[in-house]
């Protein structure tokens, strides 16, 4: 805490940019009393010696300084420090409307004007040509949306589109899906980006414009239900997309669970593993879904499932949240090494999570720390697996 | 859509390249664009002009004929000297006023891209940049465009039918260069060129290469991953060899193996060589997307469900160690031959 103890004890106070502060904030800093337990449970602190101090921020977005707020790129917006804060302040939207001013003033990370501009240019922020949106299918057929014939929307998403790991995912859970019967079908290329990259960078502006043209798709098809593969796509649609959007939003996780409920779905083939499940923090701490997932991967028949010590709403980000998966975190402080090593003393054999950018970062780290015996799969990885009879 | 300054009609029937030039040779992109002028021009059978702007470049007349332009058009000042985007715009424009050639080709580099953005602006006329491919509609005499769009995923042909003069950049590397042969003509022509002081708003005190490492532009680059065990040098050696650059994945970068400004990907550098050869790569996609933009992807692993492969022209199946030194040692003798 030296560092934080040691900021200088003056400032100077500019009225303009305290209101403009408080706009870009919504004033959501204004309930804190600066106790501090954002920035003692704040998961940066596992492994930096110098804390990221989020108390320090929350001060600044307070009195109106922007000044020696860089260290606002490090949130990744994991909603540890938000979990325990007992003012209740929105701690992770004061940091993004920080970085907005951060935007506006042309004073950002390198790297982070392509991302956005890959948005605008290729519809997803990975740089990869929009009309190869639909590749991750392979020798998969799935029918485009059809408002008449599907239940549901099957919203695939950026990254399991083009990551050729992500995309494995969105081939289980299509065919985790046809077992089931249900009616569903995606939009191919014609796909909007959903958009959440923008926010999580903090382009709150841009992030509408884009949210606002994929709900006009989304209109457009007459959807009616989504069920999204990424946390990050559901967290946005669901909390961030118009109040008055007229279709419901799922992440599959609770969608499968809601399927194996209604013995629509039912996994015959045992797997005799020990495994144990990330929650990822935009579907636990940022939506409060922890029991869908468990559900899913408990009705597989051997499955036996270990917790590790932080998990649930206590679980440990892998580090990819907060547009972080377009910036560079320097090694020894990439909290995936952790949380592999802490997986592995579990002793599963499984590390299980549902969301592409936790696979990302988790696989990474695996082979860093040389933790060989231990494997990373999807949810709807392992529910695929589950159905298949083994030859 | 507003009219050009000229229509069609008014067109002298002509193809015009604008070359650059650095120290006493044409560059590259310069050949590459006296090539594919030569073979537009045999199209439609119309004069081919190299157009040469700066101060005291008679010395380049004859690589220009030699390349088999027909003319040479020298726009020649003082002021011209060194490149300022406000005064070779303006002599440029002047030239095209005065002349109405009815296609300029540029290349696609920093200094000739920002001519012809302005230049396009000034005629009132199309600017079709980054193009792939040119060929000439002949009973109409309208420059087609190829340019890629959407990242590489689809080709547009592109083509104004009323708008004069044409004008486009082309992707430096894409068009081969001709053989210098004999001359088809000496004609050297001097376009007036009318500039005073006051056109000159920046002026260079002093040209600092940047010592940085910057493996963006380079043509070849070998790239090694976990699988090199941190055995650059047998990558440097290549490089060399190949007349190329080093870059790296992020975990050599972590175990200090090598400077992290040769980290490509995702949270790196985006290349586009023109080949990269991939040495001991899986293929995590946070890396493949700093490399797929190159035009040859060569990948060694010893895995052969390495996702590398996916994006690979082609696929080497084997130990890095021993196919590297071999491939070293078999263009050492390669190079003792061609120099013998």
């Amino acid at each position: 805490m030296e560092s934080e103890l040691s900021e200088p004890t003056y400032i100077t106070l500019d009225d303009n940019l305290w209101g403009e502060i408080l706009e870009a904030t919504n004033g959501a800093a204004g309930p804190c009393f600066q106790c501090g337990v954002c920035t003692a449970t704040c998961p940066w602190g596992i492994v930096r010696e110098e804390d990221f101090t989020v108390r320090t921020l929350l001060r600044r977005a307070q009195i109106g300084s922007l000044e020696k707020v860089e260290s606002l790129w490090l949130c990744t917006a994991c909603a540890q420090c938000e979990a325990s804060c007992p003012r209740g302040v929105p701690i992770a939207e004061v940091i993004r409307g920080l970085r907005y001013l951060l935007w506006k003033r042309r004073h950002v990370l390198p790297d982070l004007p392509t991302t956005l501009w890959s948005l605008y240019w290729n519809n997803n922020p990975w740089g990869q040509p929009p009309s190869q949106r639909t590749q991750w299918m392979g020798d998969l057929e799935v029918p485009l949306f059809d408002a008449d014939r599907h239940e549901i929307l099957l919203y695939i998403g950026c990254t399991p589109s083009f990551d050729r790991r992500a995309q494995n995912i969105a081939r289980s859970l299509v065919k985790v899906l046809k077992a089931s019967g249900v009616s569903f079908g995606i939009l191919g290329e014609g796909e909007p980006c959903c958009g959440e990259s923008a926010l999580d960078l903090g382009h709150r502006p841009y992030f509408e414009e884009l949210a606002n043209k994929a709900v006009a798709v989304f209109y457009q098809n007459q959807v009616k239900k989504i069920v999204t593969i990424s946390p990050h796509c559901y967290d946005v649609m669901q909390n961030e997309y118009p109040d008055d959007a007229e279709f419901e939003v799922h992440h599959y996780t609770q969608y499968l669970a809601s399927l194996l409920q209604n013995n629509l779905l039912s996994f015959q083939n045992p797997l005799n593993h020990k495994v144990t499940y990330q929650d990822p923090c935009f579907l636990g701490r940022r939506n409060n879904e922890y029991d869908a997932p468990r559900e899913v991967i408990n009705s597989v028949p051997g499955i036996s499932l270990l917790e590790m010590d932080r998990s649930g709403p206590e679980t440990l980000c892998c580090g990819g949240g907060g547009g972080r998966m377009w910036m560079e975190t320097p090694i020894g402080e990439r909290f995936s090494d952790v949380r592999v090593r802490e997986a592995a003393s579990t002793s599963a054999e499984i590390l299980v999570t549902s969301c592409p950018f936790c696979i990302t970062c988790f696989e990474d780290s695996i082979k860093a720390e040389s933790l060989n015996g231990l494997k990373v799969l999807d949810v709807a990885e392992l529910a695929a697996l589950a159905l298949e009879e083994l030859t | 859509m507003v009219a050009s300054l000229f229509d069609p009609s008014e067109e002298n029937k002509a193809i015009w390249v604008l070359l650059e030039s650095a120290g006493v040779e044409l560059t590259d992109v310069s050949f590459e664009l006296l090539a594919k002028g030569r073979e537009l021009a045999d199209e439609v059978d119309w004069p081919l002009a190299g157009v040469l702007i700066g101060d005291r470049l008679e010395h380049l007349n004859s690589q220009v004929l030699s390349h088999q332009a027909d003319e040479v058009l020298l726009l020649e000042h003082p002021l011209l000297e060194a490149f300022t985007v406000d005064a070779y715009t303006q002599a440029l424009y002047a030239a095209i006023m005065e002349r109405i050639p009815s296609v300029i080709l540029f290349g696609a580099t920093p200094n000739s891209r920002d001519i012809a953005g302005r230049l396009a602006v000034r005629l009132r006329t199309g600017l079709n940049a980054d193009c792939i491919d040119l060929r000439m509609d002949k009973d109409r005499g309208v420059l087609i465009s190829d340019v890629t769009g959407f990242g590489g995923g689809v080709v547009a042909l592109l083509e104004m039918p009323d708008h004069r003069p044409q004008l486009a950049t082309v992707r430096p590397g894409v068009f081969h260069s001709l053989e210098a042969s004999a001359p088809r003509s000496d004609k050297v022509r001097r376009a007036k060129v009318e500039l005073d002081q006051s056109v000159i708003r920046t002026r260079i005190i002093e040209q600092v290469k940047g010592e940085g490492v910057s493996i963006g532009q380079a043509p070849v680059l070998v790239c090694g991953g976990r699988g090199i065990s941190g055995n650059f040098e047998m990558l440097t050696e290549l490089a060399e060899l190949l007349g190329g650059d080093v870059g790296a994945t992020r975990p050599p970068v972590d175990e200090g193996y090598i400077e992290r400004e040769r980290q490509v990907g995702q949270t790196g550098v985006i290349c586009h060589p023109e080949i990269a050869i991939n040495c001991g790569i899986s293929g995590a996609f946070h890396f493949v997307v700093g490399i797929q933009d190159a035009e040859i992807i060569i990948s060694i692993n010893s895995d052969p469900n390495a996702p590398i492969f996916e994006f690979s022209d082609y696929c080497v199946v084997g130990d890095v160690e021993q196919i590297l030194p071999a491939l070293i040692q078999s263009l050492k003798e390669e190079r003792v031959v061609t120099h013998a």
